[in-house]
């Protein structure tokens, strides 16, 4: 037997390895995830310094410095008290809301399900209602309802009611249909399609929706307070005091208490979400 | 009904039966042409045909899925056990509940569903894996708990829509063996549809080929081999003989 000779052709080229690299550490985990939000907000902060430098004297009341926050604003007790109390019924409001808007919410959800000419009827006007500026209507609805906290609760409510109906909906409609055949071949009502099919696999979808809605809630009472001025209010009405009583360092110091509730309310829905639904679903189990 | 069978002959029980039937849909697409087919108690009958040609309808009007615009179906749908194409499990239930969802539709309690629940997954060698959620198991692993829930009814006819489809060959080939394993042992009545001739002839009692569509029955054949059957079966000069009769039979139904 001739023994072969091998040859490469003038056009092979030769790969060297890539050698393994090791998964980074759990410092090296850490910085990565910490740095890059610490740097943009230093630049922020930054920006912020820069564009205040640039006001005349007259104008930096707009711009409070760190110092003036502090010392105007976040070291007076009586202020923080302020923040807390108003902080309280800015959430009361927003809670009211979500309590009115999510139960109709998911019922109509369920509803438009059901009945596929519901749909057809309602989805429109959903639509419709959420093109509508709320803040535009809000005098209408003073107006109508007066001054005290149930036209807040209203305002909440349609500042928080689109994202329900709509997530549940579409939630619903993407169930496995295989699952619901086996539901048909053993006879099951509809009743029992949606609580042991529809709203389990809809669930993350709902859920997301409820994260817009209850952030959304935080902004809908701030602003409907702004409309309110009688009685003890929330951080809405906090904010307009503190204008017409020219303290620019308390103003701020509400919106970034409301800032933070929204925050905090997302980071909650965030947190419960992932504790339900990390086990079995996808969009939970992989974040950030 | 006919009175008049032949004392020497044994009765067989049917278990079930189109008669003529037609399926057409609303636009005028006729996806079964008069199809008469017979299945006896504990036979395991599978179907083949070219893609499209209404097999897996020929399953969603035998269990009521979809009805019929014409023929008679006779069947007993008080206990069927059904496999779709994928496992079609519950993906925020662990096996165990998902094993027990058609009884709990039924409304057996609790501590008997359960019982009943672990025996199955015993039998489909799932044991150990009854916490866990659908993702964490294997194709193979998944489509076991699904026929742990059909089989947790103990069905009279147990009907498979490609049920092994989507798996590869080696897992198939197992499947195949645990299923007639599972037929064996419980004796229920099978039809299977598949696209697949060496998984028909291997698992069934009769191979019954379909046209395109419109799906007719153009052909039937009797697998003549011994049960148990195992993995050699495969490399048995007669049992290619048949497969490629029905391979042949089949393109002639493409062709036709």
């Amino acid at each position: 037997m001739a023994l072969k000779t091998l040859t490469r052709s003038a056009r092979t080229q030769t790969y060297k390895p890539v050698p393994v690299t090791p998964p980074p550490g759990p410092v090296k985990r850490f910085v990565s995830a910490v740095v890059p939000p610490v740097i943009m907000g230093l630049l922020l902060i930054g920006l912020y310094a820069w564009v205040r430098s640039q006001l005349p004297p007259h104008r930096l009341f707009l711009m409070p410095s760190a110092q003036g926050l502090w010392e105007q604003a976040f070291s007076k007790p009586e202020v923080l008290q302020e923040l807390w109390e108003r902080s309280l019924v800015t959430i009361s409001i927003a809670v009211c809301g979500l309590a009115v808007s999510i139960p109709l919410g998911m019922a109509i959800g369920i509803v438009m399900f059901r009945f596929h000419v519901m749909e057809r009827a309602v989805f429109p006007y959903l639509v419709a209602l959420q093109s509508i500026p709320i803040l535009a209507i809000i005098p209408l609805i003073q107006s109508a309802l007066g001054f005290g906290f149930l036209p807040k609760v209203l305002i909440v409510a349609l500042f928080t009611f689109f994202a329900v109906p709509t997530t549940l909906l579409l939630g619903l409609k993407s169930q496995d249909p295989g699952i619901l055949n086996l539901f048909r071949l053993q006879g099951a009502g509809w009743r029992k399609m949606l609580w042991k099919a529809g709203l389990p696999s809809a669930a993350p979808a709902l859920f997301a929706g409820f994260r817009i809605s209850t952030s959304m809630a935080i902004i809908g009472a701030v602003t409907s307070e702004l409309f309110f001025l009688a009685g003890k209010g929330g951080l809405g009405q906090m904010l307009i005091n503190a204008k017409t009583e020219f303290k620019y360092e308390q103003m701020y110091a509400a919106l970034i208490a409301s800032s933070a509730l929204s925050i905090g309310i997302f980071l909650i829905f965030t947190w419960v979400g992932n504790l339900l639904f990390s086990s079995w679903h996808e969009s939970a189990s992989r974040r950030g | 009904m006919n009175a008049l069978v032949e004392q020497s002959e044994p009765s067989v029980e049917i278990a079930l039966q189109f008669d003529a039937v037609s399926m057409e849909f609303p636009d005028g697409t006729i996806a079964l042409d008069e199809v008469d087919l017979t299945v006896e108690r504990g036979e395991f009958v599978s179907v083949v045909g070219p893609s499209g040609c209404g097999k897996s309808t020929l399953l969603k009007l035998a269990s009521g899925l979809e009805t019929h615009t014409g023929g008679e179906i006779h069947v007993d749908r008080s206990h069927l056990g059904y496999t779709f194409q994928d496992a079609t499990l519950m993906p925020w239930r662990t096996v165990l509940p998902n094993v027990e969802l058609l009884m709990e539709l039924r409304g057996v309690p609790a501590e008997e569903r359960r019982r009943i629940a672990m025996e199955q997954i015993a039998l489909v060698g799932l044991e150990g894996f009854e916490d866990h959620y659908p993702k964490r198991l294997s194709g193979g692993m998944k489509m076991r708990a699904s026929l742990a829930r059909s089989l947790a009814l103990e069905p009279n006819v147990f009907m498979f829509d490609e049920p092994f489809g989507a798996l590869d060959e080696i897992t198939r080939e197992r499947l195949n063996d645990e299923l007639i394993e599972l037929y064996l042992r419980k004796g229920f009545t099978g039809l299977f549809i598949t696209h697949s001739i060496p998984e028909a002839v291997y698992l069934s009692s009769r191979v019954v080929v379909m046209s395109r569509r419109p799906g007719r029955i153009i052909a039937e054949y009797d697998v003549p081999f011994e049960w148990p059957r195992t993995p050699e079966l495969r490399y048995d000069p007669e049992f290619t003989r048949l497969a490629g009769e029905i391979s042949v039979a089949l393109r002639k139904a493409l062709e036709g």
